[in-house]
């Protein structure tokens, strides 16, 4: 077999294809250190292995997560998603985010958020939130602050419209440097999105005709290199002028 | 409770307001005009009389098979045709398995209607002998993907399945001439059915206050839709069935300006059968070709003969199952089974394949 054998050495992980059960990350030969994970890792006491085949990815300083294209999302803490409303209880609003589980964003988690101030939201409302816990077995803890407290363009998403893609796509919409659709169509047309991780997309633009194609554009890149990605878009905006 | 929620899929208020929105300026939110169908691909499988539909996202698969029955008792000489349907929990989380929805029921019934009140299907040539043995043809539609608009995609994958069937041909024989010789594929070419015309369904849906029409929609647009009509038609602009079931109100003049878009729509849609049927027959024709000139090694080769012969049995035993569950004329019908025995067993040498339709083996 032409395949080398594994070593224990970190890095050689990284930006790589991994599969369940692949021992990523040794902490016994790390001294100190401490590391966040995100989805797709999990800890067997100084191991970290993965739990779900795909790109292992790492960010400065200290993140390590997992990355693949499904329809399905599993929530991980600190992901940013597009969630509905569906229903309101007394100490939480519960939220679908396409997870395996509705999620709860407690009634205070907003920005200077009090008893009295309770934000009113009906079924079916779309909201930009944070997930802040995601343990397995529990329904996740969402919140509309970031980690100061601030609102930082979290909370509920007005007109426009939303569709879905597959979590891959909507990291893909999220990398900076600007993917290649988003930077043509943004260089024509005018418009407003927000990018949930969870694979829901909304997009906002004064006329309907621009919402239909900037996400139809968008759907259809998913399979498509960044050169065709152009070629798509600028075909689109030919026959539409 | 908690599981349930999580599992069923949930709509925005955007999605709505929007879809609502920019049908006021004749915009859809695929893309689409409001008489627009989306794309429309029709497949087959290796064996006859299965085909998959894909109509945009939405993906159907239908099969036929046959079976030689007794027939109703009313109609001696006429073939039977009955129509099941399959909603997969894969294509929609709201499809629960084993239990047919009230949508399930209704489409069935739509296609059903569209295929029988017509008499599409010719099935007085289905008899073999009269009052004893006619030949049921039972359609099994699949629904893999719901992508919206299922009334449509699941009509035109019946009559892709329809169109492409053929049934074994059937003689009499034997010392006394009663004896009923059911020939395997190799030996004569199956038949086709007998088609007259092409029912194809075009479903309408209308949307908002203004109950604006829309040809074909998707799940979204089914998901805020006030109303629903399908109307069955053929080439020829014969009206084969319509179905308003509740739903907004809609003037008579709107069901005329329908019925003329749908007219033409279906005119498409039969013409995209029709020729992916030929396509697929003459595929058909030129593997034929392939077997013949191999037929030699097939038939040398042990585990391909063994296999045959099983599948052989399994139809005669289908076979001798049927009179038992229709109650009636059983030692009549065992005789002349017996008897289909007997030709098959002395027929294991060709290495008979299954002729009963096709199992899902794409």
């Amino acid at each position: 077999m032409a395949i080398a054998e594994p070593t224990n050495n970190s890095p050689s992980y990284i930006d790589k294809l991994v599969v369940p059960g692949d021992v990523v990350l040794d902490l016994s030969s790390m001294s100190n250190q401490t590391i966040k994970l995100g989805g797709g890792l999990r800890q067997d006491c100084d191991s970290i292995t993965a739990m779900k085949a795909g790109m292992l990815r790492f960010s400065k300083p200290n993140k390590y997560w997992v990355e693949s294209s499904q329809k399905r999302y599993v929530p991980s803490a600190g992901d940013a998603v597009l969630g509905i409303v569906v229903d309101t209880k007394a100490e939480n609003f519960l939220i679908d985010i396409k997870g395996p589980a509705l999620a709860y964003l407690p009634v205070l988690a907003f920005e200077g958020g009090t008893r009295r101030n309770i934000p009113k939201f009906e079924v079916g409302t779309l909201i930009y939130v944070r997930v802040v816990k995601a343990n397995i077995g529990m329904n996740p803890d969402l919140s509309c602050m970031d980690a100061s407290g601030k609102a930082a363009e979290f909370g509920p998403l007005k007109d426009g419209y939303m569709f879905e893609t597959s979590t891959g796509l909507s990291r893909m919409l999220l990398s900076s440097p600007a993917c290649p659709v988003l930077e043509a169509l943004g260089k024509k047309l005018s418009f407003e999105i927000a990018v949930g991780l969870n694979g829901r997309v909304w997009v906002n633009a004064a006329a309907p005709s621009t919402v239909i194609l900037v996400s139809n554009a968008i759907m259809n890149s998913e399979t498509l290199t960044s050169v065709q990605q152009k070629l798509m878009v600028d075909k689109l905006l030919q026959r539409t002028q | 409770m908690e599981q349930r929620l999580a599992s069923t899929w949930r709509m925005s208020v955007n999605e709505k307001k929007f879809i609502e929105s920019s049908l006021l300026s004749d915009l859809r939110a695929d893309g689409r005009r409001p008489f627009d169908y989306r794309r429309l691909t029709i497949k087959f499988g290796r064996e006859d009389g299965s085909s998959e539909v894909q109509l945009g996202n939405t993906h159907v698969m239908a099969f036929v098979t046959s079976q030689l029955v007794q027939p109703y008792r009313d109609r001696p000489n006429e073939g039977t045709l009955s129509f099941y349907t399959e909603f997969s929990p894969m294509a929609d989380p709201s499809f629960e398995a084993g239990r047919p929805g009230e949508f399930a029921v209704e489409l069935g019934r739509i296609i059903d209607r569209g295929l029988r009140e017509s008499k599409a299907v010719d099935t007085e040539s289905l008899c073999v002998i009269s009052g004893k043995l006619v030949w049921a043809i039972r359609i099994d539609v699949h629904i893999l993907d719901n992508g919206g608009n299922l009334v449509d995609a699941a009509n035109i994958a019946a009559l892709a399945a329809l169109s492409t069937f053929r049934r074994p041909e059937c003689t009499l024989g034997g010392e006394d001439g009663q004896e009923l010789i059911v020939h395997p594929p190799e030996v004569r070419d199956p038949i086709p059915l007998i088609i007259h015309h092409l029912p194809v369904a075009v479903t309408f849906g209308f949307i908002g206050k203004e109950s604006i029409m829309v040809i074909d929609p998707t799940h979204l647009e089914e998901a805020v839709m006030g109303g629903r009509m399908t109307v069955t038609l053929n080439t020829n602009g014969d009206v084969c069935a319509i179905q308003k079931a509740g739903g907004d109100g809609i003037l008579q003049s709107v069901i005329m300006q329908c019925l003329r878009i749908a007219s033409v729509k279906a005119g498409d849609i039969s013409s995209k059968i029709k020729n992916a049927v030929e396509s697929f027959n003459t595929e058909r024709a030129l593997r034929k070709i392939k077997r013949h000139s191999s037929s030699s090694a097939v038939e040398v080769s042990e585990p391909a003969q063994k296999g045959g012969t099983e599948l052989s049995r399994t139809h005669v035993g289908r076979l001798n199952s049927t009179p038992e569950e229709s109650g009636v004329g059983q030692s009549n019908g065992m005789e002349v089974d017996g008897k289909i025995l007997q030709q098959e067993t002395s027929r294991r040498d060709s290495g008979a394949q299954s002729f009963i339709g096709g199992p899902s083996s794409w």
